[in-house]
């Protein structure tokens, strides 16, 4: 008889610890249920804590947890639990259903014995040529004691930082608040950066200069919808359960019944249709096809660039038509004429510009604004994500989305929304970001490379991988942080204020103080002089808000690794001990500025910042976050409430399930404002490229990797299917470069070179490659231009040009990596 | 984690189950049986010149998988993941959190016999209980 060790777990205990987790990873945020309860112990198959007889095969959609949703953890009191996570049946978010992110949180918490084995654990400090493990209490006075020196003798704004601003894992509105309050505030540094671009910025800020905040609508409202327009994003893979939970169903025809309660009497109500604007045909494209018929789905498979082209020729024709929203525009707009008079064009003209056939942008144009059968307007719900936020010029990729939006008002109507799609959850609360206009910012990673700051802080994020020009900032911090790497290696002694004068000496002969703040090793901590070591999802409180703007506390489970510590408690120790260097060297004014960072946990920090600022503070709670509190939220479970909250009813928060429904717009008029949007030219690196080298190269995310590929490029499951970065390259590219699927290639430009796994599909454009995001032994933005948009300082990460050729190929490499088309 | 489930079997102890003939699945190239008990749908389908066999219940919610047999491909129709028969089962794309489950064959002259699992099937806290 063969036994196996993978086909069985332990049955959870009817007394198993059930706490209530919001999944660490994309925007969409399901919900999880944690059951912890003591090794050696199990339940019984008729009475454990699921609640089912677990001696019968559970049904379809039944209850179950597969292998990696388990995992064994062990507290900091030595005792061992049994951990399952597995998706909640009562969150209406996911019902029950996860992604194969969210899947793998158990597998993902650390395990002394497992793939998690490496996390940080320690602070850390470079001394003797390696880091080696302190004190929580030496790490931050050293920071403390160089940070003075900088801020005494050369300002604050030579402290340069790189630091999350978002929700879910390792984030959320405690850890944003506190690291926010100790840079912007305490140490009051302009010199910012957000964890995926070079500069402290919005993604979204014409949408908001137009009055429209980016996440306005809510799933429900996406699933009664009568067309949904994905731009530049592809849900399946990325915002996996938005699709398969709302936009399926509306695709299936399955959400008829709402929409008529919902619509306007006498109101059309039909299946939902699809239009997806990409230069790839991605999984999301072909599956909705499957689902819907191909007479749903409309793909505009556009060249690379010329999205606002397309918006711009889609604005034109529905106004010439008549078909544009004439009552919102008079009542609730402003700016319509100055917008028109820029942004007109010819569909022949807009055909050529974009390599679509003008019929396809007139079928578009007749499905979000030809009025319906019954007479009445087409109820749109468009997304937009990196595709557009990362094109071209940010500014106005995404003001061309919000204008045709706004034309068909598609904003604030029940069945509609225009939204980014998100990546990451949010969970923003910081003291306001004094830094110059959004023209004017300082885009942090490429002075580095230009040899400015004496400090680089990396909290929670990779720029060495994710940034622009990654291969320069790489080179360039390893030469810097090695200049202090020297200097410390010279010194023996263990005098704290020696050594932070030697290492300040250092930055003022073009070294680079690196500090990092992480769960994991990577290529910022190799850099660092100090490491502090943080915990994250489950292993603390945190509390985030999703992309229907839904505010959960995802509750902590079980302890982090060593002496791990929340973000938040860390800011507190670096704040905390420049104000005792302050306060010993007799400056009280100082040392004033790093007062209120007392916290003893994370809900201290959610108490002074979320809930305890309201709108005093740029917050996504505003005035009505002081209503929330951990205790009411943990009663709301999975399901939270949707911000802005209205009111508190007893313990139960009131939400908001639609913005703008009121007509009235985040503008000083109240009027939402078109923006002229003509189309840009190429960037000047970009163009020079194209004039070098042979392949546009766009890039974009895989459903299995997660962000920096930190757990996922560790667990066993997607290290192999994975194993570097795939290259999507067209049959004919493939043919004229000599490759074919499995073999390995490198990319080279002007910028950098990185390598990659060949995957030969017509799923691309001709001439078009796609890299896949965020692995770290395969870095397709080492290939990306130094280029920002000048109005926006956020960089045109999907654009850039390269020479491929082949490598060779390791078969050992790619063993357990199928090449079965994808979709 | 062993014990004994309602048929009297150790619940770590797996059949010894003769599920059809090498020469039958080489002609027809997929082969449905159930393993190890009746509620478990597999199948065995001869790719690259070799015999294997799955659970074919999709481990993301549970879905009977249907078998595309010119790609080696398995596909579930409700939420589009997709598993490759050539390679062990990998996840091709979708939402499961890993490969399907694998049924151990062991083939004894033109015999194909299941003899154990590796992976958790669906539905299932142990895979000798349902």
């Amino acid at each position: 008889m063969a036994i196996t060790l993978n086909d069985r777990l332990p049955i959870p205990h009817k007394d198993a610890e059930v706490k209530n987790i919001t999944c660490e990873f994309c925007i969409v945020g399901c919900g999880y249920k944690a059951y912890k309860w003591p090794q050696g112990r199990e339940g019984a198959l008729k009475n454990n804590a699921l609640g089912v007889d677990l001696g019968e095969q559970q049904p379809t959609y039944g209850e179950w947890c597969s292998e990696r949703m388990y995992n064994t953890v062990t507290d900091r009191d030595g005792k061992k639990y049994n951990l399952m996570v597995i998706p909640d049946q009562d969150c209406v978010v996911n019902i029950g259903q996860n992604s194969v992110r969210g899947g793998m949180m158990g597998v993902s918490t650390f395990n002394a014995t497992s793939a998690t084995r490496d996390r940080l654990k320690e602070p850390m400090i470079y001394r003797g040529g390696m880091l080696m493990e302190t004190s929580w209490e030496e790490a931050a006075t050293l920071v403390a004691k160089v940070y003075k020196r900088v801020i005494d003798n050369d300002g604050a704004d030579e402290i340069s930082h790189k630091t999350f601003d978002h929700g879910g894992g390792g984030g959320g509105f405690e850890n944003t608040w506190a690291t926010g309050k100790l840079f912007h505030t305490a140490i009051g540094t302009n010199s910012a950066s957000i964890h995926n671009r070079p500069a402290y910025n919005s993604e979204v800020h014409s949408s908001r200069e137009m009055g429209i905040g980016e996440l306005n609508s809510s799933y429900y409202d996406t699933s009664i919808s009568d067309v949904m327009m994905v731009v530049g994003c592809n849900p399946y893979e990325c915002q996996t359960n938005l699709f398969n939970i709302h936009m399926q169903p509306n695709l299936e025809g399955a959400t008829i019944e709402n929409k008529k309660k919902e619509y306007e009497s006498g109101e059309s109500a039909q299946k939902g249709k699809i239009i997806f604007v990409d230069p790839r045909r991605t999984a999301s494209v072909v599956i909705a096809e499957k689902i819907a018929g191909k007479d749903n789905v409309l793909h505009l498979k556009l060249k690379p660039g010329t999205d606002i082209t397309l918006m711009n020729a889609l604005v034109t024709y529905i106004f010439e038509k008549g078909w544009e929203a004439k009552d919102f525009i008079k009542n609730h707009t402003e700016n319509f004429a100055e917008m028109y008079k820029v942004n007109k064009i010819s569909l022949k003209d807009a055909a050529k510009i974009t390599d679509l056939k003008e019929s396809d942008i007139v079928k578009a144009a007749e499905w979000i604004a030809k009025p319906k059968k019954s007479g009445h307007r087409p109820r749109n719900a468009i997304y937009y994500e990196k595709g557009i936020i990362w094109g071209i010029k940010n500014y106005e990729c995404v003001a061309s989305v919000v204008n045709l939006g706004m034309l068909t008002h598609s904003v604030g109507r029940v069945g509609t929304g225009i939204c980014r799609a998100g990546g990451h959850q949010e969970g923003y609360t910081r003291p306001h970001y004094n830094g110059p206009s959004r023209q004017n910012l300082a885009v942090i990673d490429t002075d580095i490379i230009e040899g400015k700051y004496l400090v680089y802080s990396i909290w929670a994020t990779n720029p060495f991988g994710q940034s622009i020009a990654t291969e320069r900032l790489r080179n360039a911090v390893t030469k810097r942080s090695q200049i202090v790497k020297d200097a410390i290696n010279g010194y023996h002694g263990n005098d704290l204020d020696e050594l932070a004068e030697i290492i300040y000496r250092a930055t003022k002969i073009g070294g680079l103080f690196v500090v990092d703040a992480d769960i994991y090793p990577n290529q910022a901590t190799q850099r660092s002089h100090i490491v502090f070591p943080a915990a994250t999802t489950m292993e603390m409180n945190l509390t985030s808000m999703s992309g229907e703007r839904r505010l959960r506390l995802s509750e902590k489970v079980m302890d982090a690794p060593g002496s791990s510590k929340p973000d938040c408690l860390i800011a507190a120790d670096i704040a905390n001990a420049l104000k005792a260097e302050y306060l010993k060297a007799g400056n009280k004014e100082m040392a004033k500025r790093f007062e209120g960072f007392e916290w003893k946990s994370e809900e201290d920090a959610f108490n002074d910042g979320f809930a305890g600022q309201g709108a005093s503070m740029a917050s996504q709670g505003g005035g009505t976050g002081k209503l929330a509190n951990y205790s009411n939220l943990r009663k709301a479970g999975n399901n939270g409430v949707q911000l802005p909250i209205i009111k508190r009813d007893g313990d139960k928060l009131i939400g908001t399930r639609l913005h703008y429904s009121d007509g009235k717009f985040g503008t000083k008029s109240g009027r939402a404002t078109f923006l002229p949007t003509p189309q840009p030219a190429m960037p000047a690196q970009v163009a020079k490229q194209q004039k070098r080298f042979k392949y546009w190269v766009n890039t974009g995310r895989i459903n299995e990797v997660w962000q920096s590929n930190y757990h996922t490029g560790r667990l066993e499951f997607t290290a192999k299917r994975w194993p570097m970065a795939p290259l999507e390259i067209h049959p004919k590219d493939a043919k004229d470069i000599g490759v074919i699927s499995g073999d390995i290639v490198q990319l080279s430009n002007d910028y950098g070179s990185t390598r990659a796994i060949a995957v030969v599909t017509d799923c691309v454009r001709e001439g078009e490659v796609f890299g896949g995001f965020g692995f770290q032994n395969s870095i397709i933005n080492d290939l990306c231009t130094d280029y920002v948009d000048p109005d926006t300082k956020i960089p045109f990460y999907k654009g850039t040009v390269a020479d491929i050729v082949r490598v060779g190929r390791s078969e050992p490499l790619i063993k357990d990596m199928t090449f079965v088309e994808r979709a | 984690a062993s014990g004994h489930g309602k048929s009297g079997s150790v619940f770590s102890e797996y059949p010894n189950t003769k599920i059809g003939s090498l020469s039958a699945l080489k002609k027809s190239g997929e082969l449905d049986f159930s393993y190890p008990s009746a509620s478990s749908l597999c199948k065995a389908v001869f790719v690259d010149g070799e015999a294997k066999a799955f659970s074919t219940i999709c481990t993301h919610k549970g879905c009977p998988t249907a078998y595309n047999k010119s790609a080696g491909v398995f596909e579930c129709p409700c939420h589009f993941t997709k598993y490759d028969a050539k390679k062990d089962g990998q996840m091709i794309i979708g939402h499961a959190t890993g490969g399907l489950p694998k049924v151990l064959l062991e083939i004894k002259g033109d015999d194909i016999y299941a003899v154990g699992m590796d992976g958790l099937i669906f539905g299932r806290i142990n895979n000798n209980i349902g």
